[in-house]
């Protein structure tokens, strides 16, 4: 009876002191960060004048009966700015889980030259978040004012025109499939590398889910003579389920948070009021979680998790 | 059939009635293991992959060689990936009259800071996650999720403003009734120093940290316990163990983790351009001021200008990215093994 009390505490200490590890997350989230996040939901339901807040001296609170919300859903560039974001989304998203995972199984695979792919395949990772996009984005404008030539294509716009979409349009065109498949298809091949560019750290996760995949398994499969196709829909496909929503997760915040999001470049570009900017900051945000609940909820009825704990 | 024999006393010989030449059994074996689809899957897979490594490397190649490019070479469509009239204008003008050096020092020590700060509180924070079940754990990390789901540029105005005037006596930047005003001493104006960086590093509220702290926990999550109890037992308490036990097993995936906050607070744009105003009396050039303007002794009225501009804005953008990659040639195999070591489950 006493050792098991003793036993308790101990536990129970060692628990306390796990309190002193996250403290830092805490005291940033309670000092700096709540207040940050209501201070902005305020400035977004409130009338304040800039100016003063760059002075220092305390606004008052000045209801405005979300009239910059109001006048967020009125602004039609604004809605036609979120829905081309949202239509994006819902067209890189599988988009780049279907790449990611296909290349992350072909890196884990034996093959020639695989330490120099994996190098390569992992330079966006390093490399592609925000700069380049910022300032192609701006070359994007720039070349929008002039008629380019060809080289502008060379010059900035790499890897987007590697295949003219016109000739593929043609050739698909007269294949009996719907439109809506060619236009799908035809969105791929020229957004090739933006998938390419944002899928190198979902292809790293995808990596290390297959990694942790126990080799056992695999040589049971090999065993009882499954196929490698079998072998990836019966064994490393639900293994790796768990990925693919995280995955899934990581893109779409990846794709909102990123600054060149049609929705992001008009609000820094074209809206002026501050308050203005965080309502449609906040309306987008609403949606894309909104986005994130659902899939969720469907995807987490088609996981399989080896070990519940 | 085969025949056995006896030879010696230990040893036997099989004996084919129709025993094969060595050629014809090549040829059968060959025939047997279907050795072309396995060279045919090979070669599509190695050709598909060098096609996608070329996608990924072919922006970079067209930039490198637009970088030495004259105005002239730029507009002409003759001229595709090899310069006519090669030139290093372009980045001595970058370089001389850009601030480069000096954007490089102050990013070099901006990405440096957080990158180990982060890594450190991304560690503790996810290895009190993963191993200590609290009050209020899945709270806490539920916060993690938070963080970094919401985007920062939804915060950016009220972030400015608690940094511009820091005091972390006065919660809110609205006046209750006067009642913050009791507390409220002087505030302190954080813009343009490392400050606002580092406060939000040390708490991992930085950009990207909830994804470092999700990873840290993860790989956490595999370690085994046993590890630990052992320590235990032998009388160390829990932060001798974390010290010397579980930071020493955890640095693959620490440089995994400082590789990802190096990197992406060297690009970072969003924070340095809302922290360090240009405004500024004494502005601190950060790496991406390097393309925002164009050099003055580059500057021309010339018919393609705007495309000229385009090819010196992805120069001083490879310029930017360049000591990126040395440090990423030298580290990429820890990258690999720190992932595949993380048994990320879940």
């Amino acid at each position: 009876m006493a050792a098991k009390t003793k036993h308790a505490s101990l536990d129970k200490r060692k628990a306390r002191s796990g309190y002193f590890f996250v403290l830092p997350f805490v005291i940033g989230i309670v000092a700096i960060y709540l207040p940050i996040l209501i201070d902005s939901i305020l400035f977004s339901l409130n009338n304040f004048d800039y100016q003063h807040l760059r002075e220092g001296s305390l606004p008052s609170l000045n209801w405005n009966d979300f009239e910059c919300f109001r006048k967020a859903f009125q602004n039609t560039s604004f809605m036609s700015a979120l829905w081309e974001s949202l239509q994006n989304l819902l067209f890189q998203v599988p988009a780049i889980l279907i790449f990611s995972l296909f290349i992350a199984v072909v890196l884990n695979q034996k093959m020639l030259g695989r330490a120099v792919f994996r190098a390569i395949y992992f330079v966006p990772v390093i490399i592609a978040t925000g700069l380049m996009d910022s300032i192609n984005a701006q070359d994007v404008m720039t070349a929008m004012n002039e008629a380019s030539t060809t080289v502008a294509t060379t010059a900035t716009a790499g890897g987007s025109e590697l295949l003219s979409a016109m000739d593929l349009m043609e050739l698909i065109d007269t294949l009996p499939i719907g439109s809506g498949l060619v236009e799908f298809v035809v969105r791929l091949i020229n957004s090739v590398f933006d998938i390419v560019n944002y899928s190198g750290v979902q292809m790293l996760i995808f990596l290390a889910g297959l990694q942790s995949i126990s080799p056992a398994i695999y040589e049971a499969c090999q065993i009882e003579g499954a196929t490698a196709w079998e072998t990836f829909w019966k064994v490393t496909f639900p293994m790796i389920s768990p990925m693919i929503l995280v995955n899934a997760f990581y893109t779409i915040i990846d794709s909102f948070t990123r600054n060149n999001s049609a929705v992001m470049l008009f609000i820094s570009n074209n809206v002026e009021d501050y308050s203005q900017q965080t309502a449609m900051s906040w309306i987008f945000f609403l949606i894309v979680f909104l986005i994130l609940a659902v899939i969720g909820g469907i995807m987490s009825t088609f996981i399989f998790y080896q070990r519940r704990d | 059939m085969p025949t056995i024999k006896k030879d010696t006393k230990n040893k036997i010989v099989v004996d084919y009635e129709g025993k094969l030449s060595f050629k014809d059994r090549t040829i059968r074996k060959f025939k047997a293991s279907n050795t072309w689809v396995k060279i045919g899957i090979n070669v599509c897979r190695f050709i598909l992959m060098l096609g996608v490594s070329f996608i990924i490397i072919y922006p970079f190649i067209s930039r490198i060689a637009s970088s030495f490019m004259t105005k002239e070479d730029v507009v002409d469509s003759t001229v595709s990936l090899i310069p006519k009239n090669f030139t290093m204008d372009t980045y001595k003008y970058l370089f001389t009259e850009n601030h480069y050096a000096e954007a490089f020092l102050h990013t070099v020590i901006l990405s440096l800071l957080c990158a180990f700060v982060q890594t450190f509180v991304a560690c503790l924070v996810g290895y009190g996650l993963a191993k200590f079940k609290f009050k209020g754990n899945k709270l806490v990390m539920g916060a993690v999720i938070v963080t970094l789901v919401i985007p920062h540029s939804a915060l950016k105005i009220s972030m400015l403003q608690h940094f511009s005037h820091f005091d972390i006596f006065r919660v809110l930047s609205w006046d209750y009734a006067g009642l913050l005003q009791l507390f409220s001493g002087k505030s302190i104006e954080l813009t343009n120093t490392y400050w606002p960086f580092a406060i939000l590093s040390i708490c991992g509220l930085a950009f990207k940290n909830g994804l470092y702290i999700y990873l840290m926990r993860q790989f956490f999550k595999g370690v085994p316990d046993e590890l630990e109890e052992s320590a235990y037992v032998d009388g160390s308490g829990v932060f001798r163990t974390f010290l010397q036990i579980i930071i020493p097993l955890s640095v693959p995936m620490m440089i995994t983790i400082f590789l990802f906050s190096f990197s992406w607070q060297w690009t970072d744009e969003f924070y340095t351009s809302m922290f360090f105003k240009s405004t500024a009396l004494k502005q601190i050039y950060m790496m991406p001021d390097v393309y925002k303007d164009v050099p003055l002794s580059l500057r021309t009225n010339y018919a393609g200008a705007s495309l000229y501009y385009s090819v010196i804005k992805n120069t001083a953008g490879l310029m930017i990215i360049a000591p990126l990659i040395v440090v990423y040639l030298f580290c990429q195999r820890y990258l690999v093994q720190g992932i595949e070591r993380s048994g990320l489950v879940g």
